[in-house]
């Protein structure tokens, strides 16, 4: 038996990990044929552009020197695969002679300060009320997290962040409304983490509300699933008290899933947070999206998808992986 | 389950539209949404009757960035067109690209869904990887990178049905990023559908399979479909809009998306234009919202585990 199980352990690995490869081979797969349909020679278009012209034997020279004149499949597709894997993403159209991966490097940070401050905001205030709405469902509580829940759920959270910044920035003044730190503030280091702080809050407020719609009704779902369930009737019949219940089985319970959709979350997380920096001038990767969406800058934009594939499918494996731990029942 | 095997009068299913109807109107979320959304439909349907044409540079009527008055009930944005026109010519392109975006994902959600539940082994296999990747990747982080390349290859030049290509794109993109969620539920209840006795009948009687998936098992779907298809206009709404913010819209046919760029752009936000930026963010909200609380009502109402046994 125990054979067995261990068996079926390592075959719902494998099997997790050949999906997260297939997904990621088709990112790949995209980001490769997008480029090659785009009208006009690679070479021409990263020498020069639309507007410079570039004698025909440089051209000539550079698209044999790149390998453009060997055939797409499948020397030029194995070139790239294998240049992508050692990181090298290309060079920048609109930022001349910079590298992608550069550029993304740079903004990183900016991005991740972002999203982990406002997943872990919207993480500990989502969960906690949807919880409390499921465990005393149709309750007053219920009734108004859920409400507005469902309607933050349905709002962009750019179009959040403009009205948080007509509020808290244009009319009230409370908090700046663009960019990351204030030109000709101090150099202090305690000013500059507080200057840094206050920037960061309403970008922060906009994508964690976002986040918490989401969070309540999921955490709602999971916690009413989990109340009517048989061994919270037997719970109760043993005597346990309203508490007790509530933290040894119904809390534990109703995490299971929320842990995964958290996870898994992840894409949305970033996509809105693309807009919601493009709202602040933030300068992220969302930021790098919009500057790179209006250049037209493909080598960048392709760049910040395979980011945004690579980043999503790890944190599916990672979902899949966990459910796999926490779960018993999965395990054996 | 047991009305497949009930044979329907016309009276009796009069009587079956009537309850569900009264089912689904007997939610306060349900009536709100229809509610709303007539509103919109109507908005949509004659904008030309309600405000007049389009307003342009050349057309507009008021200062730059007047707050509301009785003359621009919504204000005026940074070139003097009233805010109201714009808003509500707006519904017209917004709405319509979110409910083609709809049909298209829900026709090829349906489809993967079926032929792979009905026919299992390896197609199952392989068709339900290609949904899992576009399950996995969010349909707007797709369409930021898919969009761009299609209009550059095809050009921005004549309409197509009525819409400015790089709109055309938009929608065919959301459309077909955002159908695997479709898919997997149709597929799953296509599996329980197909060990059921009355396609076994049909198969005896020599119905071929095409015809058992679209005459025998497509009918019993259109309660999943429907209120998923709920959510999806929801959805498409959402990267719809997302996209047109970005700057991907089209400003000659402007969604509400677009306006809020143009918001952003003219610097609303940060001039305190609240009225600029407000009006086509509300709709948008309220539109998803009304979807998102039908579909929810739809799936209560359908539901055979909250359904009362009479």
């Amino acid at each position: 038996m125990a054979g067995n199980a261990q068996e079926g352990r390592t075959s719902r690995i494998g099997n997790v990990l050949i999906r997260a490869a297939i997904t990621l081979s088709m990112v790949a797969t995209l980001n490769f044929v997008l480029f090659r349909v785009i009208p006009g020679d690679p070479a021409a278009l990263l020498l020069g552009g639309a507007r410079m012209s570039v004698s025909a034997e440089r051209i000539e020279a550079q698209r044999q020197n790149w390998g453009l004149d060997r055939p797409l499949f499948p020397d030029q597709i194995l070139d790239y695969l294998s240049a992508t894997l050692h990181g090298d993403l290309g060079y920048s159209f609109k930022f001349r002679g910079r590298l992608v991966s550069d550029l993304i490097w740079e903004r990183l940070p900016a991005t991740i300060a972002l999203v982990g401050l406002a997943q872990l905001i919207a993480m500990l205030c989502g969960v906690m009320l949807g919880l409390y709405a499921g465990w005393r469902r149709g309750g007053a509580v219920d009734r108004i997290a859920m409400g507005a829940s469902l309607a933050l759920y349905s709002t962009p959270s750019f179009w959040l962040a403009m009205v948080l910044v007509v509020i808290f920035s244009t009319a009230l003044g409370w908090f700046p409304g663009y960019g990351i730190y204030s030109p000709g503030a101090s150099i202090g280091s305690t000013d500059k983490i507080l200057d840094y702080l206050r920037h960061l809050a309403l970008p922060v407020a906009a994508v964690a509300l976002g986040l918490i719609g989401q969070y309540v009704v999921v955490a709602r779902a999971a916690m009413s699933d989990v109340v009517t369930e048989d061994y919270m009737v037997t719970a109760r019949a043993k005597g346990l008290t309203n508490g007790q219940m509530l933290m040894r089985h119904a809390f534990r319970n109703a995490m299971l899933p929320l842990v995964t959709l958290i996870t898994l979350n992840l894409g949305y997380v970033v996509a809105g947070a693309i807009t919601v920096e493009a709202v602040f001038a933030w300068p992220g990767i969302g930021g790098l999206t919009v500057e790179a969406l209006n250049a037209r800058d493909y080598p960048v934009l392709q760049g910040i998808f395979l980011l945004l594939g690579v980043s999503i499918v790890a944190a599916n494996l990672l979902a899949d992986l966990a459910y796999g731990i926490l779960d018993p029942r999965i395990r054996q | 389950m047991s009305e497949s095997i009930v044979r329907y009068s016309s009276r009796s299913r009069a009587r079956a539209i009537k309850s569900f109807l009264s089912n689904l109107l007997g939610h306060a979320g349900a009536q709100l949404g229809l509610l709303c959304l007539v509103f919109f439909l109507v908005l949509s349907a004659v904008p030309n009757i309600l405000v007049g044409p389009l307003e342009t540079v050349a057309t507009a009527t008021g200062d730059f960035l007047v707050p509301p008055s009785s003359q621009h009930l919504l204000g005026t944005d940074e070139v003097g067109r009233d805010v109201l026109n714009l808003v509500v010519h707006g519904a017209r392109i917004s709405l319509t690209i979110a409910l083609l975006a709809t049909v298209i994902s829900l026709v090829v959600g349906t489809t993967v869904g079926i032929t792979a539940g009905y026919y299992g082994g390896r197609v199952d296999v392989w068709l339900m990887r290609l949904t899992d990747f576009f399950f996995v990747m969010p349909s707007f982080v797709l369409a930021l990178v898919i969009t761009p390349v299609v209009l550059e290859v095809m050009g921005r030049g004549r309409e197509i049905l009525g819409f400015r290509p790089s709109l055309f794109v938009i929608l065919v993109v959301i459309g077909i990023t955002s159908w695997a969620f479709v898919a997997r539920i149709v597929r799953s209840q296509t599996l329980s559908l197909k060990e059921r006795t009355f396609i076994d009948r049909a198969r005896v009687v020599g119905s071929s399979n095409l015809s058992i998936m679209v005459r025998h098992i497509l009918p019993n779907l259109v309660p999943q479909i429907a209120a998923n298809g709920a959510l999806v206009v929801a959805g498409a709404i959402y990267v719809e809009t997302s996209l047109s913010f970005l700057g991907l819209g089209d400003p000659l046919q402007p969604s509400w998306g677009t306006l809020l760029s143009l918001a952003q752009r003219a610097g609303a936000a940060s001039t305190g234009a609240w009225w600029y930026l407000g009006a086509p963010g509300l709709c948008a909200l309220a539109v998803s919202l009304s979807f998102v609380l039908v579909g929810n009502a739809l799936d209560d109402t359908f539901n055979p585990r909250q359904r009362v046994i009479p």
